[in-house]
């Protein structure tokens, strides 16, 4: 299943995430939105609030599914980890 | 011509040891305190350094800017009084950093995100700084409430009077009774009660545990 991450390079939430999703081997797309500079930024911004409905990280697509922060029992659920 | 007076932000040279000083007797006041975890807290705090170094200020490391000053004050650390009923049914603040004061672990909640639906008792002051006959404004989300120390207690009720739309938690307290500050309809604040026809406001459940006062309302804002 294809997992993207958006997440900002400052938050301890998204590392954690990413700490997660790596020590279980998941591959991952990774988006750090606050790295990301003029329209590039605005954009990234733009599909968080329209996935999430929110400005908040981190933010997981697992298939379908979002998640809105560092939920490590909904992730390990939809990736049967 | 008068000139605008210009925001100022914190100096250069702030410490993760000078951020904690002055966070924490403010949060005490909405009912928070520091996460339990204390190298998760000297973490976030760092980030908030780095954002401080960044742009002048310590916006939340958890959430984007959008440019819009604004706006962008409500993600400003901490950021609890723009998020109350949010942060109430996590029992966190979005990053964790504060926690509500009667959690004893906060580690358990790290990585948990639990949004109970329905109903969550928000904390909205400590007892102590709303003295007997006082009422005080509280927004909570959206919504503007009046929370009034009664002879018998406390109790919350809409911030808004029918009669003009004046602000009762600006009013003046009369044993059970608020009179609105603008032209001092009555409100009985245990029910929301007034002797003008149709004109009685909603009232919200009150508790006060360990000092501080929470009003039970239904969970609204979404990030």
């Amino acid at each position: 299943m294809r997992v993207k991450l958006y997440g900002l390079s400052t938050c301890p939430y998204c590392r954690m995430t990413k700490k997660y999703l790596a020590s279980n081997d998941v591959e991952f797309d990774l988006l750090e939105v606050d790295l990301l500079e003029g329209q590039e930024r605005e954009d990234a911004i733009a599909t968080v609030k329209e996935i999430s409905g929110g400005k908040s990280f981190p933010v997981v697509v697992i298939g379908d599914e979002v998640i809105v922060g560092f939920n490590k029992v909904r992730i390990k659920e939809l990736l049967s980890l | 011509m008068t000139e605008r007076p210009q925001r100022q932000m914190f100096e250069p040279g702030t410490t993760i040891d000078d951020l904690k000083e002055y966070m924490a007797p403010f949060v005490a006041r909405l009912g928070y305190k520091f996460n339990t975890e204390t190298e998760f807290v000297d973490e976030v705090l760092e980030s908030e350094l780095e954002i401080l170094a960044d742009t002048g200020d310590i916006y939340c490391p958890c959430r984007v800017r959008s440019g819009d000053p604004k706006e962008d004050a409500k993600i400003v650390c901490p950021c609890i009084p723009f998020f109350r009923d949010e942060f109430a049914g996590l029992r966190k603040c979005w990053c964790g950093l504060f926690i509500l004061a009667g959690v004893e672990d906060g580690g358990e909640l790290l990585g948990v995100m639990d949004e109970p639906d329905g109903d969550v008792d928000v904390p909205v002051f400590l007892a102590s700084d709303v003295p007997e006959g006082q009422i005080r404004h509280v927004k909570v989300g959206k919504t503007s409430i009046a929370v009034a120390h009664a002879p018998d207690g406390f109790y919350a009720l809409s911030n808004v009077c029918r009669h003009a739309f004046g602000p009762l938690g600006e009013g003046f307290m009369d044993g059970c009774h608020v009179m609105c500050p603008w032209h001092g309809w009555r409100y009985d604040v245990r029910d929301g009660t007034t002797d003008h026809p149709n004109a009685d406001v909603r009232t919200y459940p009150t508790t006060e545990r360990d000092g501080v006062v929470f009003v039970k309302m239904r969970i609204s804002a979404k990030r």
